[in-house]
């Protein structure tokens, strides 16, 4: 193993005045929802770009400028070696984690599988996917959301879209959450080891049995010059599916659910523009920008001054896209929820070359839940006294979501 | 109204398509922007107009009006 060699410089070119004190992976005392801790930042007095000396020390960037820059300039921001805490050997994920032109590769094999008019073909899938579930506890007046519904619908979804046997949905469930999750390093290796088992077994089968499926695609894939791509991309490239498209959207579901929960006037607006293709999709991009979960990371690629502020290399800089997405200079009435707010550059899918391939995928899978819920259960809230407890880290969550309902007769 | 792609700007994000699917649409190899139609017809005008300013890289143009 290499010693440290992406590792943050110790923060001596950082002044007093450019410190601020914020665990990514912590709460404040009193606080246990992620948004609410993030999105406090930008009424505080941090700076606009601060340092904070935990999880190895990272800069975070606050402005939504700085972020979509820091997203799209990858000459001076990588996304090589980026995982914070610093630690190593750490999967280069394919495309994610390997900058142009060499992203290119992976990011043209994937793109044209996730467009507009590709994910049009999966709605009717996620469509009866969505009503199985629904079906087995509509009736009953009550749910676990997390549990029952927002982890097993994208999960299934990705198995089903890889081509993966079904069998072993909740231990992928399980394994999502935990790459997430946890910033505890001896969990985090093995947690990777044992995604890149499941991912490498898979695709090793997948290869004696080709289909149209994903994993197919994966293992069929050629370069220009019609050599199989290198086995560990592959592997990277599956693995990073894994982790991308499946936790994310779990967690995008349970902001939306619990704000719709609380909020009876964005029910009846979202149940009225239900079948209207347009409207809802309009409807669903704010409910992206306002429950906006990742916080990406970067590294940065050489000394510089950025903005005024003295950068080493192997800096971490940590882009909270839920703060981007509320600053005021860009979006009107930045912490109202507009459900009809047509210019919605939210960053929630990031930007630049990285920007999320799945986006069409993640938001259709939000789109299409809405209206299989809204359908069956109009209305519905937090029960009383239920203490609802989110999580910090790369992916802001919550851990549980106890939803009751009247159950139509 | 006419609209034009930059296309050494744009990523492929195909907002634009989600958008105004009659007037952009994505090319099979990258997922990048293609102008289905780049004379735009009066009553699309609005919903072109609008995919345009949704572009996450301000990857078009609309060249005249
Ligand atoms: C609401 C759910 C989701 C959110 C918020 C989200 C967000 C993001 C963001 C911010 C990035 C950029 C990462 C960076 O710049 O370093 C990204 C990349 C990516 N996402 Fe998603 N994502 C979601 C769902 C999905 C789904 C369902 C898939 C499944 C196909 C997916 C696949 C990917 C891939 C493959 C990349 C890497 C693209 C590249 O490096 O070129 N994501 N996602
Ligand atoms: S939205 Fe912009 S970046 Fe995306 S395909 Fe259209 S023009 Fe290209």
């Amino acid at each position: 193993m290499s010693t440290g060699r992406y590792f943050p410089s110790p923060p001596d070119h950082v002044p007093a005045g450019r410190m601020h004190e914020f665990d990514i992976y912590r709460f404040s005392p009193g606080v246990n929802d992620p948004l609410e801790q993030w999105g406090s930042l930008l009424a505080s007095d941090a700076p606009r770009i601060f340092y904070t000396h935990h999880n190895g020390g990272h800069w975070v960037f606050l402005d939504y400028e700085d972020v979509r820059e820091a997203f799209r300039n990858d000459s001076l921001f990588s996304t090589y070696q980026t995982p914070i805490p610093p630690i190593e050997p750490y999967p280069v994920m394919q495309p994610q984690g390997v900058d142009p032109p060499e992203h290119k590769t992976f990011r043209s094999l994937l793109a044209p599988l996730f467009t507009p008019v590709a994910v049009e073909k999966m709605k009717a899938e996620l469509h009866r996917r969505s009503g199985v579930l629904l079906d087995a506890f509509a009736g009953r007046g009550a749910c676990e959301f997390g549990r029952d519904f927002a982890s097993l619908l994208p999960t299934g979804m990705f198995l089903y879209l890889m081509g993966m046997p079904e069998d072993r949905l909740m231990e992928f469930v399980h394994l999502a959450e935990v790459f997430m999750r946890s910033n505890d390093d001896a969990e985090r290796a093995t947690n990777i080891q044992q995604i890149y088992t499941v991912i490498g077994e898979y695709l090793a089968w997948r290869a004696t049995r080709l289909g149209d499926d994903l994993g197919s695609v994966l293992v069929k894939a050629r370069d220009e010059n019609g050599q199989p791509l290198d086995h560990q991309d592959v592997l990277n490239c599956g693995f990073l599916l894994f982790v991308a498209g499946l936790d994310t959207v779990t967690s995008t579901m349970t902001f939306i659910w619990r704000h719709l929960a609380h909020n009876h006037a964005a029910r009846r607006a979202l149940t009225a523009i239900i079948d209207d293709r347009e409207k809802l999709s309009v409807a669903v991009d704010e409910l992206l920008r306002m429950h906006a979960v990742p916080n990406i990371y970067r590294r940065v690629k050489k000394d510089m001054v950025y903005r005024g502020v003295t950068m080493k290399e192997n800096d971490r800089v940590v882009l909270p896209v839920s703060v981007a997405n509320r600053n005021e200079s860009v979006f009107a009435h930045a912490d109202t929820i507009d459900l009809q707010r047509e210019i919605n550059n939210h960053l929630t899918f990031g930007a630049g070359p990285h920007r999320c391939v799945g986006s069409h995928l993640a938001k259709t899978e939000v789109t299409v839940a809405l209206q299989e819920w809204l359908r069956r259960i109009p209305d519905f809230e937090v029960p009383a006294g239920a203490e609802i407890v989110g999580h910090m880290g790369p992916t802001l969550g919550f851990n549980r979501l106890p939803l009751v309902w009247t159950p139509a007769a | 109204m006419k609209v034009e792609v930059m296309p050494e700007v744009c990523q492929g994000h195909g907002r634009c398509q989600e958008r105004c699917p009659e007037v952009f649409g994505t090319d099979a190899i990258e997922g990048k922007c293609m102008i289905l139609m780049p004379e735009v017809p009066p009553e699309l005008e609005h919903k072109a107009r609008l995919a345009v300013k949704n572009c996450p890289e301000g990857a078009l143009v609309i060249s005249s009006d």
